[in-house]
């Protein structure tokens, strides 16, 4: 994985939990394989390379993430399209330039969750160039696959936390809860809130993670797939629910609904704490941990 | 935009169907709540033309976890028994009544560790005529991947008893009783567990209110426990069945076989069926209702010339077959707060005996067990 992976198991001497460990490690590497896109011999990669030709037969782990990805599309009003990858070919955030509008059509011309077809085990791509990407959700499978596995081990004291994209499985040896910072999106080695977790997931989207800024403009890697453009609104979203996937989901569509979010994530049941357009952190009822003076909720502690 | 309500649930929904978000087994772990309960046992048996024992228990129970890792649970009981005993088989005329109180109280403290327990646990209980107290250590380990768990457990009982009518004066019963056992989770669906019981004791097994009964001094007993729960996703219910053998050296042999499906329904109800049958020998010592020629009623047919044998005319030592029918309706009123109504109508009948004849000259035995319950977790 392209980012800090971290297994952490409190309830067993060392030789044992390293030997979890490398399970769990083995289960993520295992799905990273799987599901790469940049892997030509992964699941990903036979789907992207047969686009406009032949289907390609699946298995059933490979199937339900397909239903997951149709389920967020139809709840996000299509705004999470795991076809919408493409559009990293027109927007290029090492050499920091807006596409041309022709550019930006080319690429959404490939976009489009509708134009892939499924039949049975059969998943085809419908055009040649089109691509799909469990990037989207796939660190937050793999931190919840491990996490299950460590449980199913006995480990009752730890946590799975892929690039900040957490799953733990239960508190520290002692009963507190674990104290997980969440990044600052403008201040590259700081935290703007700590957030206590116990059992379940936290996870965050932000606007700084791949980008470029061009004229006072924040341009992010995180693209609407009817526009081709940019989100704007949010600086970042961290979202507590009791799976990373669905914490990860979930702050990933807030992104997309840029300032609808707000309702979203009112009504959404799980707690979240949100950095809006000018820094001003805003969260849900109930969060516990270190909350900045500026949190207009919940007592910071 | 339009903001679906319920994105949140809708988003979790879809990823609880993905393969392998929440863990299939769970390794037996510390309580993380508080619990209460409170219970109410009404208990009535009869044969046809006498009413015979009836138990009204209320009871009440608890749990607590303590510093993470330790729990203490205890339960108290208070029986008020009354009714009548027949004195052999099931005269009518020879019956005895009775009236009592029972007083029992249990305490049971559980130690957690990752992958075993260990539990101590005492118990007590009195009548007027007869106290009993025993001490029990169990442990349980499980294997790296929690689908093993291996039980063994050790068990002491002292029993006195004192009878009002002084038959026996400060009889004594002791009993050792060890398990061994062993839980296998085969499937996220399936478990399977085999559990082996074996106690011996020593002591005062007659029942002292009864005309002529001399039972040995000594009862070995062995029994096998064969589970097989099965869950059914698509119904969303559970099948429980269950299969005992058992043998003791009064050479009663038995084998039970019971079955129990547990169906969850909406708004917090579960309604779980069940059915038990029962077949065993009769003990080597116990007398069909033919008496002496020469003696009549209750004494069995030579007891002139062997007075010291042993003897019993207890139905619950004679040869039968038995069925139960039980149902149990559990509603969870709030997240923490539980009711439960069970009721069980058992009968027990010489002709439905399988494997041998039933003892001839019962009459059938029917009982009816009433329970009502609440238990509210904090």
């Amino acid at each position: 994985m392209a980012c800090g992976c971290e297994v952490r198991i409190a309830d067993l001497d060392e030789r044992a939990a390293r030997q979890r460990a490398r399970q769990a490690i083995d289960e993520i590497r295992r799905i990273e394989h799987k599901y790469s896109r940049y892997r030509a011999d992964s699941v990903v990669g036979a789907i992207n390379l047969a686009a406009g030709a032949a289907p390609v037969r699946c298995d059933d782990e490979t199937l339900s993430l397909v239903a997951y990805a149709d389920a967020l599309h139809g709840t996000s009003d299509g705004l999470f399209d795991i076809t919408s990858g493409v559009l990293r070919r027109a927007w290029d955030f090492k050499r920091a330039r807006i596409p041309s509008a022709a550019e930006i059509d080319a690429a959404l011309s490939l976009v489009g969750w509708g134009r892939f077809e499924r039949d049975g085990r059969q998943v085809r791509l419908a055009r040649a160039g089109m691509e799909i990407d469990f990037g989207g959700f796939g660190k937050e499978y793999a931190a919840d696959r491990a996490a299950t596995l460590l449980m199913d081990a006995g480990c009752r004291h730890g946590f799975v936390n892929l690039g900040g994209d957490l799953r733990a499985f239960g508190p520290q040896p002692d009963g507190s809860a674990w104290r997980i910072g969440i990044q600052h999106p403008r201040k590259a080695n700081e935290t703007i809130a700590s957030l206590d977790v116990v059992r379940g997931a936290l996870a965050t989207s932000g606007d700084y993670e791949r980008y470029f800024e061009l004229d006072g403009l924040r341009y992010c890697h995180i693209l609407d797939p009817r526009t081709g453009w940019p989100v704007r609104h949010w600086r970042s979203v961290t979202v507590l629910a009791p799976l990373a996937i669905a914490a990860g989901s979930l702050s990933t569509i807030a992104m997309l609904k840029e300032a609808a979010a707000a309702e979203l994530l009112a009504r959404s049941g799980a707690a979240w704490l949100t950095v809006g357009p000018s820094g001003q952190v805003d969260s849900s009822e109930g969060l516990a941990g270190r909350l900045p003076a500026t949190a207009s909720r919940d007592d910071p502690r | 935009m339009t903001t679906s309500p319920s994105a949140g649930a809708a988003v979790l929904a879809a990823a609880l169907a993905l393969p392998g978000m929440v863990p299939t087994v769970r390794a037996e772990s510390a309580p993380e709540s508080a619990q209460i309960g409170f219970k109410y046992l009404s208990y009535r048996d009869s044969q046809p033309g006498l009413k015979r024992v009836s138990v009204d228990a209320p009871s009440v129970s608890w749990l607590v976890p303590v510093a993470g890792s330790w729990s203490l649970a205890g339960s108290y009981t208070l029986d008020s028994v009354s009714g009548a005993s027949p004195r052999w088989h099931s005269s009518i005329s020879g019956a005895s009544r009775m009236s009592d109180f029972r007083r029992a109280a249990d305490l049971r403290v559980t130690k957690y560790f990752a992958r075993s327990s260990f539990g101590f646990g005492t118990a007590y209980s009195t009548e007027h005529d007869y106290r009993s107290n025993s001490y029990s250590l169990q442990a349980t380990f499980s294997s790296e991947d929690n689908n093993t768990t291996w039980a063994v457990g050790v068990g002491r009982a002292l029993d006195r008893i004192d009878p009002v009518n002084a038959v026996v004066v400060d009889e004594h019963k002791r009993t050792t009783d060890f398990l061994l056992g062993v839980t296998q989770v085969l499937t996220p669906n399936d478990i399977v567990q085999a559990n082996l019981t074996i106690a011996r004791g020593r002591g005062y097994y007659s029942d002292p209110y009864k005309q002529i009964d001399e039972r040995p001094r000594e009862r070995n007993q062995a029994a096998l426990m064969l589970r097989w729960n099965h869950h059914f996703e698509d119904p969303g219910a559970s099948l429980r069945t269950a299969y005992r053998l058992y043998g003791d050296s009064f050479k009663v042999d038995a084998h039970t076989l019971s079955a129990e499906w547990v169906q969850q329904l909406p708004r917090g109800w579960t309604i779980a069926p069940s059915i038990r049958y029962h077949t065993q020998s009769a003990a080597k010592f116990y007398y069909d209702p033919v008496y002496d020629p020469l003696l009549g009623e209750p004494f069995p047919p030579g007891y002139l010339t062997d007075p010291g044998g042993y003897y019993s005319a207890d139905h619950r030592l004679s040869a039968f077959g038995a069925l139960t029918l039980g149902i149990k309706v559990t509603k969870a009123i709030t997240k923490d707060l539980n009711a439960d109504f069970r009721l069980d109508l058992y009968q027990q009948r010489a002709g439905w005996r399988v494997g041998g004849p039933g003892s001839p000259g019962l009459a059938t035995f029917r009982a009816r067990f009433v329970q009502v319950g609440v238990t509210h977790k904090f």
